[in-house]
């Protein structure tokens, strides 16, 4: 393949991950997938049910996993079976991974609340039918951007991937859900879950539970959610998905060898220096925390 | 395939089988590096990457994965890869993990410093055992540390770089048995996913890299998976691929 070509379909893989990332991440803010829940699920317990839509139908990776494994399997069939245009059977494939998300996001919605009546945690069929189809939606994205990349990766007339194309999809499904669920969730697990609380502590174990139930105007609902997360933890977990796409291509495309693992090995110590640089703005910038009385000196 | 018997199988493959059994270990041991902090993480009540630890060891390993397994491909135009070759391989898979785990701890970061407002911080030690930082007192009040501080990173890239090296050694093993990339594609992940499984019993759900105390329990979770992917490399070897069939 020309050096020019490989470079344009690493950056076209980059580009559908970055809108991948971001839109999983959204997804799984508005259903409160993944650890976030954890506090949803509580909240009602506690005494405070809400009008959050609350969906942990699994962990993220495993979830995205299965959704990007199906899109492609479907869009492989399609290929090899009818002959179908690569374009229009990556989009059939995701269709039918987002019908999935909206059967296992009804159920378990419809499920999680149900079991929940006797702390007055009711199944409000507004959220439900409100945000269904906002979830189906960013999943369909999510699919169709990681499914379209794993074809560039397969294809034999463009990289060549020796790997299935459905394991290819699986395998960057699960990397998807494994950095959306480790960034932009804390964003929203941490932050916006918890904003009645004052900036720039994480959750004290003794509020835990105690979500916000009120948003700017009325009470919060998961689309609120969104509208906040996609200011910051959306795009950031884009730009890590896009970031492990590209780099991890790139090294592979335009060096061989030794030599791609030279740079793979930089570029990862360049990451360490660099995470350095922001602790130590971190830990000036906030200083210590007034409350500690403990004996070492900050 | 009459004539060839389980035994005469075991014998012939018996090096994939050690190197399975090395490469379940490597897992097994880089999991305990990766700083985890499970659900309380998520809430910055924890120390360590925000998600379960099989989740992530998984993510960082296979996509590592991806990248041995283009490269085993491009090696063996020139013939069936050997050892120098492998080495090669499996050092791509480690630096593809590592990358991968590395951009999700500093963009979760990122999300800790200038979303949360919290600077990253330890509970389990008084002072960063790599730049000597003080640690309590930028741990916030009812929680157990938050973010990724130096020591949690550079323990979470030597997790990745572990994870990736085992899992791209148990894909060259099998391909060495079998010739197949999409049986030993799906094997490698199956088997990955059963060293990473067992030592997070070890775990229990956070560990913050090799300055926890949880971290000296590895020799357990090394002999769990030893005798895991020793079980696993004795079934692996067994499987033919598509070729044996008279297949693509």
């Amino acid at each position: 393949m020309e050096p020019a070509m490989g470079m344009g379909l690493v950056a076209l893989m980059g580009a559908a991950a970055t809108v991948a990332g971001c839109s999983e991440d959204l997804e799984s803010d508005i259903g409160s997938q993944s650890n976030p829940n954890s506090q949803v699920q509580l909240a009602a317990q506690v005494g405070y049910p809400h009008r959050i839509f609350n969906k942990a139908i699994s962990g993220e990776p495993p979830s995205n996993a299965m959704y990007c494994a199906v899109g492609a399997g479907v869009a492989m069939v399609l290929i090899q079976s009818m002959n179908a245009s690569p374009l229009l059977a990556i989009a059939i494939g995701a269709f039918v991974a987002a019908l999935l998300n909206g059967v296992f996001s009804t159920t378990s919605y419809m499920g999680r609340s149900a079991s929940q009546t006797r702390f007055n945690q009711y199944v409000y069929l507004d959220v439900l039918r409100n945000q269904i189809l906002s979830l189906m939606g960013h999943a369909y994205i999510t699919t169709f951007c990681i499914v379209g990349l794993s074809y560039v990766m397969w294809n034999q007339d463009l990289i060549g991937h020796p790997f299935p194309f459905p394991v290819i999809a699986m395998i960057w499904g699960l990397a998807v859900g494994a950095i959306g669920s480790s960034t932009g969730d804390v964003h929203y697990g941490a932050e916006r879950e918890f904003q009645d609380f004052k900036f720039g502590a994480g959750l004290n174990a003794a509020d835990s539970g105690n979500i916000t139930r009120f948003a700017e105007a009325g009470i919060r609902s998961s689309m609120d959610n969104a509208w906040f997360c996609s200011k910051f933890g959306g795009p950031v977990t884009g730009i890590a998905f896009g970031m492990v796409v590209f780099l991890d291509n790139w090294r592979s495309t335009a060096f061989d060898g030794w030599i791609s693992v030279a740079v793979g090995t930089a570029i990862v110590i360049l990451l360490i220096i660099y995470n350095r640089q922001i602790e130590t703005y971190a830990r000036k910038k906030y200083g210590p925390y007034p409350e500690y009385s403990g004996d070492i000196e900050a | 395939m009459t004539d060839i018997t389980i035994i005469g199988m075991l014998m012939e493959h018996w090096i994939s089988i050690i190197g399975i059994i090395i490469g379940g270990i490597c897992i097994a041991v880089g999991v305990h590096f990766v700083p985890v902090g499970g659900a309380p993480a998520a809430m910055a009540q924890a120390t360590g990457i925000g998600t379960g630890t099989v989740q992530l060891a998984a993510g960082s390993g296979l996509t590592g994965l991806l990248a041995a397994g283009y490269m085993y491909m491009t090696l063996s135009a020139a013939g069936t890869p050997g050892i120098s070759e492998i080495i090669l391989i499996c050092a791509t898979g480690a630096v593809g993990a590592m990358i991968m785990i590395s951009v999700t701890m500093l963009v979760g970061n990122w999300v800790y410093i200038y979303g949360v407002g919290v600077p990253p911080a330890s509970a389990k030690k008084d002072y960063d055992p790599i730049t000597g930082d003080p640690q309590a007192p930028y741990v916030a009040a009812g929680t157990v540390g938050q973010g990724m501080p130096t020591v949690c990173f550079v323990s979470g890239a030597i997790g990745g770089l572990l994870g990736g090296l085992g899992g791209s050694l148990v894909y060259c093993m099998l391909m060495w048995v079998n010739g197949d990339a999409a049986i030993s594609s799906i094997f490698a992940i199956g088997v990955f996913l059963v060293n990473a499984v067992l030592p997070s019993y070890n775990i229990q759900g956070t560990i913050e890299g090799f300055h926890d105390p949880k971290f000296k329990r590895v020799p357990k979770a090394m002999l769990a998976c030893f005798i895991a992917s020793l079980l696993c490399g004795i079934i692996a070897v067994m499987i033919p691929g598509m070729s044996a069939f008279g297949g693509a």
